[in-house]
């Protein structure tokens, strides 16, 4: 019934919602051998070498992002613009293309793994840059597909209502595309290397990415709690100045050390510790519109909760706070140079890594899988279930655990390998044999099966959903 | 309180880097001061909307 | 309505929005030149003329690096040929990289594209850091050249038996699991003899690049107190 009628942009969505939760699936499953290594070194050596791993972690963890990211787009695009997705046929197709290039690259990967030491590999195999290692004729791919989406994008968006978010999202999704040309080269010099790298990864995650959430926020208080757009609005373009007024120049901080002047240090220190104010703005402002919104109601005589999609909402919120902590606390920890010079390329960067992704982007993407959920199987109010919110609870848990774990082996790095060690070969291996980086590792472990045994949770209810009783319809 | 060029090749930012956060406080009024011209033009506008 | 704020305005901050935006992203672009000028690769001139470029050129392979306190910057610089009498880089004191100091511009500049390439093809990355940027589960290659490891004296030179940095460093490459250093070994990743030559002049070109002093310290401490 609901399925049959569900608007073609919002069953496009579904689908990238779903190939984006099976990455998901992925990410955390290459994550666990990863970090099994650290535990275990001999764990499939030079089978699937820690390298592998990792190069396959963090691909899902983009690939699916960037799904579930075009898959809440193609959701919000008719209730925003009040009319059918233009092009969706082509979105359709393209969605395809962009699945079976994503199957090849991670069917290489994992079989092929490493080329020799020319342009073949890198168009290939593997460009063997961290994030943006996929191939260069997959680069082509994904710009294709990215093209394809932004003009999906763009001519629902000029002809349907153009609201506030769409704006953002319009300009936001195409700076987002065009930024990974820049990833798309090769370069005998390192430090040029790096330098435009740093354009791709950084004004992807602390740029385009951040005001991406923004949007979705927006968007997402304004169907879960039926927030005024007004106000949502005017938040938006506040968060959309904030980051990216921090955020673009922010990006001196990953300029300290790679050859590039020592004037980054000022602009990258200065800027980058700007950064968490438009994340604390947004925590403030989920919450402030949540109060108001509710006041308001009971004010008008009608205590019942404002929120129409419980587990929805909650990831949210958590999405409102764990980007704060995360990208913001964690990343200032070691953004000034002067802490930076110790701490930079140890675990510290991961412990943030691992929070900063979580609490900024899984998060609120996993909320926008709830709300397709409860838009796909027309259900007027999604309440939590027991395993929702086992879910929520071990998802965060675990991730905030494998932080601590990581922050703490990242102390004893910079204090051993690092200050003591002077970040020598053997002054390295000194500080992997502390024993509260080993414990650290140990805990990083553990800590992970956590998070993916609430990763199974969640799958069960978000396919269990549609048949439960529990919420109204 | 000024310091002497350190950096390895002179350039305008360099120049700009001589102190203790000159550079950047530079940068940050250059981008907030324009704000308060925005400001006066959108209250004026508003006013006459009024 | 006279009295409504331009706080809370919706037309106020799209305009701050874009004028921040705008704003910020011309800024960037132009550092982005300024700063794409001065990490330019230098070239066998500029090492001969004693030009000091924040990333020399290839032929770099064929003078001694060191890695020293510069006074007057207050952080570790390379220092390449020797140092002058105000401690900075002399350009003089040659070092033989695989038995010769006369690589040419050519040789040398083919020699580190191979390398490169080699860096990207093996995903050394995704173990290691270089210029502190990678993965964290092995040592970072930022300085590898100048670690005293490798050196004369140095334990990983005397495990492969060989009697140069370079050769041991290749020698490594080429078959990482023969000399476990730690429990975590390096995978054989296939490396042929000529690729590792490139990669040990990435590595050593790596070492010359001017990192506004990272990593602190590098080599110089020995038999500090173990943090177990």
């Amino acid at each position: 019934m609901a399925s049959n009628t569900l608007n073609e942009s919002k069953q496009l969505a579904t689908w990238y919602f779903t190939f984006a939760f099976i990455l998901f699936g992925a990410q955390l499953l290459f994550g666990l051998v990863a970090a099994t290594q650290f535990v275990m070194p001999g764990f499939l050596f030079e089978i699937l070498d820690f390298s592998v791993a990792r190069t396959l972690h963090i691909n899902a963890l983009v690939v699916w992002m960037v799904f579930a990211m075009f898959g809440s787009v193609y959701w919000l695009l008719p209730d925003e613009t009040g009319i059918n997705t233009i092009g969706i046929k082509m979105g359709k197709l393209l969605y395809w293309v962009f699945v079976a290039a994503i199957a090849v690259v991670v069917l290489v990967y994992i079989f092929v793994q490493v080329g020799p030491a020319d342009q073949t590999t890198i168009w290939f195999i593997m460009e063997g840059r961290e994030y943006i290692e996929a191939p260069r004729w997959a680069d082509i791919g994904i710009v294709v597909v990215a093209l394809g989406f932004v003009a999906n994008l763009f001519l629902t968006g000029m002809k349907g209502k153009q609201t506030g978010i769409v704006t953002v999202l319009m300009a936001d999704m195409i700076a987002f595309a065009g930024l990974y040309l820049a990833g798309m080269f090769f370069t005998d010099n390192i430090s040029v290397d790096q330098y435009w790298w740093w354009w791709v990864i950084h004004l992807w995650v602390e740029a385009t990415w951040e005001v991406f959430v923004g949007a979705i926020a927006a968007y997402g208080l304004i169907t879960m709690i039926g927030a005024h757009r007004k106000v949502v609005e005017m938040w938006l373009w506040i968060e959309v100045a904030m980051l990216f007024g921090s955020g673009i120049l922010g990006m001196g901080h990953h300029y300290f050390w790679i050859g590039t002047p020592e004037y980054w240090w000022e602009i990258g220190a200065l800027f980058s510790a700007l950064e968490p104010i438009p994340l604390v703005a947004m925590f403030v402002h989920v919450l402030y519109d949540w109060g108001k919104t509710q006041g308001a109601e009971e004010e008008a005589g009608n205590p019942a909760s404002v929120i129409n999609n419980k587990p929805a909402f909650t990831w949210f919120v958590l999405n409102a706070f764990g980007n704060f902590l995360g990208a913001g606390i964690w990343g200032f920890f070691h953004t000034l140079p002067q802490v930076n010079l110790y701490t930079h390329g140890t675990q510290f960067t991961s412990a943030h890594g691992h929070l900063a992704f979580f609490g900024a982007y899984a998060t609120i993407l996993i909320g926008m899988m709830y709300i397709a959920v409860q838009g796909k199987n027309n259900i007027k109010v999604l309440k939590n279930t027991k395993s929702s919110i086992w879910a929520v609870s071990m998802i965060a848990g675990g991730v905030m655990g494998m932080t601590v774990a990581l922050t703490i082996a990242g102390y004893v790095q910079v204090l051993v390998s690092r200050a003591q060690m002077g970040a020598t070969w053997a002054g390295y291996f000194d500080g992997q044999e502390g024993m509260w980086f080993a414990q650290g590792m140990d805990w990083r472990l553990i800590m992970g099966l956590v998070t993916f045994l609430g990763f199974a949770l969640l799958a069960k209810d978000l396919l269990t959903t549609g048949k439960n009783p529990v919420h109204e319809r | 309180m000024f310091e002497p060029f350190t950096d390895v090749i002179p350039s305008f930012f360099g120049w700009l880097n001589q102190g203790p956060l000159t550079l950047t406080i530079f940068l940050h009024t250059v981008i907030i001061l324009p704000m308060i011209w925005i400001y006066y033009q959108e209250k004026k506008r508003l006013e006459n909307e009024g | 309505m006279a009295n409504k704020s331009v706080w809370s305005d919706n037309r106020f901050w799209q305009r701050t929005a874009t004028w921040v935006t705008g704003f910020a992203a011309v800024l960037l672009i132009w550092l982005t030149f300024d700063t794409s000028a001065q990490i330019s690769m230098g070239t066998d001139e500029d090492l001969k003329q004693g030009v000091t470029k924040r990333v020399p050129g290839p032929t770099v392979i064929n003078y001694k690096i060191e890695y020293l306190m510069d006074a007057k910057r207050g952080h570790e610089v390379p220092v390449i040929g020797g140092k002058n009498a105000e401690g900075r880089s002399a350009f003089q004191e040659k070092e033989k990289f695989f038995g010769r100091d006369d690589w040419t511009e050519e040789e040398a500049g083919a020699l580190l594209h191979l390398g490169k390439l080699g860096s990207q093809a093996k995903n050394c990355m995704n173990c290691h850091t270089l210029l502190g940027n990678g993965a964290y589960y092995a040592p970072d290659l930022t300085k590898a050249w100048l670690d005293p490891a490798w050196g004369p004296e140095g334990s990983l030179q005397a495990m492969t038996g060989k009697n140069t940095k370079e050769e041991a460093m290749a020698e490594f490459l080429q078959h990482p699991s023969q000399y476990p250093t730690h429990e975590r070994m390096m995978p054989n990743l296939g490396i042929t003899a000529d690729e590792a030559k490139g990669l040990v002049a990435f590595l050593k070109h790596m070492s010359s690049i001017d990192t506004n002093g990272f990593p602190r310290n590098f080599g110089k401490i020995q038999g500090a107190v173990h943090g177990k």
